[in-house]
């Protein structure tokens, strides 16, 4: 089955076109607010935005039908060009980044920040992007949108930038990422070529021409190339990370990098184009792809030991995990498929809890180093336990939703790569409860010192946003049954391609 | 009577949680002394549900859990789980005793720990699903870790603890491996014991569940050579810890319940592995036990020995044996349990547990000196305490069926009485040297309330044992029959 793509049009499914909806929202609110400007109101309003956002979210899942192949509420516009439809797993994705940004939102309330209005506005820029890059089956609008999003990160750092340092990182994440992106779009240049060479000059982007004439031979291994590290670079994937630990540890806390790697668009655009649009070379390339991201999810384990910086240490756990994302994904087999995205959205939010966590901390000590934090516990008891939690769910214990997505690659693994590199992956995840152990110790267990910080005790806003990706978390763990049905059928369509 | 027990036995510690967070702070101690006290009651209940001439699995509840995976929330005794029940529900009352004045910093963070342990113990009994049970046994760990990282008694303890949870961790992957490989050879992939003890494995696939589940369950047992974190962790843990993880034979539990009768096949075929280990195990155990100068990791040492004498006796797979093992590792739940408990009692008196900083307690603290000789006494299998039928069955079927480690084990044994003895004396008997031995002052009255509970229990099933070895006897019979035997 090379082609076999279909889709249901929106009015079929719904009275409005709401994936329409889910992109202007946010970017309305990003409208309003930058009018508003530093005004309360504009810090209000971002957040109830925000808040919308998850709700329209939640409302186009109870729309689409997760049992049905097909991508759905599709909408077109010929002449820009303009083609969404959206599945199972691209819904889980549009409600995490919603999810994610409405912490944001909160978290960004009681760090104080400076300019909040500016701040909420650049945000929701950011989800526009995001979901835009999920509702998309076209290409180049993919690549326009990542253009979107990496700028407003970009604004982001630069911003709120206060030092040499964090100008450094800033010139080395736009390196990255501006490479990154132009290799996505020679990609996407190169599979739009072949299609006017196959269709006598008729040149288009869409998933669903695209599918129907993939180039051969050589132009399918450049565009599986060029695609794959694009992606790869905004992932990230070992060896193409060196962006992420300087602006992890240099840049704002946790809304960049939760935006950069908290919803993770560079996982999705593989499953979403990748697999479908170049499929010999994506089975030619499989073992090397596997290789590297296992040779990845250790060495960087390894690095991440050798950190002394919570921050950074993060950053290589982030790495690591990614490897293990791609290895599910890889596998071509439909529960690792499946398995990879739940696991993608589950480290999401996650890491991005842990990542707020170090936000507080920091706002309280004035520094991320290990060897300067000490007896945390004692005074913020609930954030050091939301921290553990955060790091045993990116471990996959089960009760969080890491567990049966963690299952699920293994199930394939098993199937795809025999088990003894399945053990050996599965290890990496030791390897990681290990440094996350070690670093919880060291920050939150370890004896106060004399003369330490004077930190103080939780506030209301640091409960609520820990407690809501708490408990997100927590409810998704233990019912994971809806999240299986949402995912399960794309996922085997997602699959559907490769014979194994 | 319609009442989901189990569910309610399962849950009730973690309703006590919530009530906890609920009540203000004073009413920590008490909440959780009357919710491990129900727990107790409602364990003693199942006991007598269950009906040991009835089905081999009672109590029954199935809810479908994650229907995609065909993961079901299946829970159920039979004569193998249903006394470790009561076992785990006197042992947490015997820790809570001991930690009673002890939890001064975060009471309410503890308990609470404790209470989320204490559930997922009893779900790892109950679970006949192999996902479900996956999940209780990993759940076990964080309470775990957090209590020997936050409340360890040594300098090393946050480092045993992040130890002990790592080894946990690997261990779970080949468990949760062997639980996958077992579903995906199913026609209809699913994680229900029930079914999956039904339907025969090819030989290769077997070999590799039952070295993958050895593996996992050994690490947990511990059998040697997997035994490195258990010496640490007794040291660095307070006893009331110590006393449900190696009180509550968890490892060997998950072999008699999963990894022998899921591939059975191949449980035969490496019968000489499974006797090896043991008789290893047992040997280790003894010598270990004499070079130690600290009587929690003598007694670490002592576990290994007796488990080791479980898994020997098991490698005979007769009835006999299994019934046996499950005896014995119940009744060293109570005295190894109890052992602990009251070396801890012993630790919060003089600082200590090291034989060099004790010698002549026996003056001071004869009723502690007591009690510890009685459960140590047990420990060993001395007749007329509860561990001498297990013991006596064990080493039948093991010279039955491996003669000469059975002759090894026998000789182990003598030397781990003589290595507990000789520490024994020297801890408890001879003058009293240090000053915190003089000063000590001998149990409280809650102390022996608890200690003449877990005595009369060692002493009344070590006379009187026809009972509770018959409530086993219908399982290990069908057990044995699953095997062939």
């Amino acid at each position: 089955m090379s082609s076999g793509l279909s889709e249901i049009f929106w009015y079929n499914q719904a009275g409005l076109p709401l994936l329409l909806l889910l992109q202007l929202l946010p970017l309305c609110g990003a409208a309003v607010v930058y009018v508003f400007n530093e005004r309360r109101t504009a810090v209000t309003l971002g957040k109830i935005f925000a808040l919308g956002e998850l709700l329209l979210g939640i409302v186009v899942v109870s729309h689409i039908n997760p049992l049905s192949p097909a991508l759905q509420l599709a909408e077109r516009y010929t002449p820009l060009a303009y083609h969404v439809a959206v599945d199972g797993l691209s819904m889980l994705f549009v409600l995490l980044t919603a999810l994610l940004t409405f912490l944001m939102t909160l978290y960004g309330m009681s760090r104080g920040m400076i300019s909040p209005g500016r701040l909420f506005a650049v945000l929701l820029l950011a989800e526009t992007g995001l979901v835009g890059m999920l509702v998309t089956v076209n290409v180049a609008w993919f690549a326009a949108f990542s253009g979107l999003e990496l700028w407003s990160v970009v604004y982001l750092l630069r911003r709120w930038a206060s030092s040499r340092a964090e100008i450094h990182a800033l010139a080395r994440f736009v390196q990255y990422q501006a490479f990154g992106w132009v290799l996505f779009v020679a990609g996407c240049i190169v599979l739009g070529w072949g299609h006017a060479e196959a269709t006598g000059g008729y040149w288009s982007f869409d998933l669903f021409d695209l599918v129907g004439a993939v180039p051969v031979g050589k132009f399918q291994t450049a565009a599986f190339y060029l695609l794959f590290y694009g992606l790869a670079v905004r992932t990230p994937l070992f060896p193409l990370h060196g962006w992420l630990p300087n602006m992890a540890q240099h840049g704002l806390i946790a809304v960049a990098p939760a935006l950069m790697v908290g919803v993770k668009v560079g996982i999705y655009g593989m499953m979403r184009f990748v697999l479908p649009l170049t499929p010999a070379a994506v089975q030619y390339w499989q073992p090397y792809v596997v290789g590297f991201a296992m040779a990845g999810v250790f060495f960087t384990a390894a690095l991440a030991f050798q950190q002394s910086n919570l921050r950074r240490l993060l950053a290589f756990a982030v790495v690591s995990h990614t490897s293990l994302l791609v290895i599910g994904l890889f596998s071509l087999h439909e529960s690792g498929i499946q398995g990879a995205m739940l696991l993608a959205a589950n480290f999401g939010l996650a890491v991005t809890g842990m990542w707020f966590i170090v936000g507080f901390v920091f706002r309280r000590t004035g520094t991320t180093e290990l060897h300067e934090l000490s007896g945390l516990f004692e005074r913020i008891p609930f954030l050091a336990i939301a921290f553990l939690s955060f790091g045993l769910a990116i471990v996959g214990m089960p009760g969080t939703p890491g567990f049966d997505a963690a299952h699920l690659i293994l199930e394939a693994s098993i199937d795809t790569f025999g088990a003894l590199s399945t053990v050996a992956t599965a290890l990496g995840n030791v390897a990681a409860a290990g440094f996350l152990l070690w670093a919880f110790q060291k920050a939150f267990l370890s004896q106060a010192r004399v003369g330490g910080h004077d930190v103080d005790r939780t506030q209301i806003m640091e409960y609520l946003v820990c407690g809501i990706a708490l408990a997100a978390m927590l409810a998704i763990g233990f019912f994971t049954e809806p999240w299986l049905y949402l995912t399960e059928t794309a996922s085997q369509a997602a699959a559907a391609r490769f014979v194994r | 009577m319609n009442l989901p027990l189990l569910s309610l036995l399962i849950f009730l510690p973690l309703a006590g949680v919530v009530v906890l967070w609920l009540l203000p702070a004073r009413a920590t101690r008490p909440v959780v002394a009357l919710n491990m006290l129900l727990t107790l009651a409602l364990a003693t209940t199942v006991l007598f549900a269950y009906d040991p001439a009835g089905a081999r699995f009672q109590l029954v509840e199935r809810l479908p859990w994650i229907a995609s995976l065909n993961i079901h929330y299946l829970v159920a005794v039979d004569g193998i789980s249903v006394l470790f029940l009561p076992a785990t529900a006197l042992l947490f009352l015997a820790s809570l005793v001991a930690c009673w004045n002890a939890v001064q910093d975060a009471p309410r963070l503890h308990y609470s720990l404790l209470l989320l342990l204490q559930s997922a113990t009893v779900g790892i009994f109950c679970a006949l699903d192999t996902a479900l049970f996956f999940v209780f046994w990993e759940m076990s760990l964080v309470p775990i870790y957090f209590l020997l990282a936050r409340w360890g008694v040594s300098s090393g303890s946050a480092q045993a603890a992040a130890r002990y949870f790592l080894i946990m961790l690997a261990g779970g992957i080949p468990l949760l491996i062997a639980f996958v490989m077992l579903a995906a050879s199913q026609p209809v992939p699913t994680f229900d014991l029930t079914v999956l003890l039904g339907v025969p494995l090819p030989r290769s696939t077997q070999t590799a569940i039952f070295l993958l589940c050895l593996l996992g369950f050994g690490i947990k047992v511990p059998l040697v050579p997997l035994h490195t974190w258990l010496p640490q962790f007794a040291l660095a843990a307070p006893g009331s810890l110590t006393a449900l993880l190696v009180g509550l034979k968890l490892g060997a539990f998950g072999l008699i319940r999963f990894a022998i009768p899921l591939a059975p096949e191949a449980a035969l075929d490496l019968h000489w592995l499974l006797a090896g280990l043991g008789t290893v195990a047992i040997l280790y155990g003894a010598v270990g036990m004499l070079a130690q100068s600290n009587l929690r990791v003598g007694l670490a040492y002592a576990s290994i020995c007796h488990v080791g004498l479980a898994v020997l006796g098991l490698a005979s797979y007769t009835a006999q044996a299994a019934q046996g093992a499950v005896s014995l590792l119940l009744s060293f739940s109570v005295a190894t349990g109890g052992a602990f408990v009251l070396l801890e009692f012993l630790r919060q008196r003089t600082g200590s547990t090291d034989i060099n900083a004790l010698g002549g307690a026996a003056k001071t603290m004869p009723l502690l000196a007591t009690g510890f000789l009685i459960c140590g006494l047990a420990g060993v299998g001395m007749p007329g305490t509860s561990s001498f039928p297990g013991e006596f069955m064990l080493i039948i079927a093991a010279l039955q069926s491996h003669t000469g480690a059975g002759m090894a084990a026998l000789f182990g044994l003598s030397i781990a009485a003589g290595g507990f003895l000789s520490l024994y004396r020297k801890a408890f008997f001879g003058p009293v040297t240090r000053p915190a031995v003089a000063e000590a002052s001998d149990l409280r009255p809650r102390e022996w309330i608890v200690l003449v509970a877990l005595i009369l229990m060692i002493v009344g099933i070590g006379v009187y044992p026809g009972p509770w070895i018959e409530i086993v006897r219908p399982a290990a019979e069908a057990w044995a029959a699953g095997l062939g035997r």
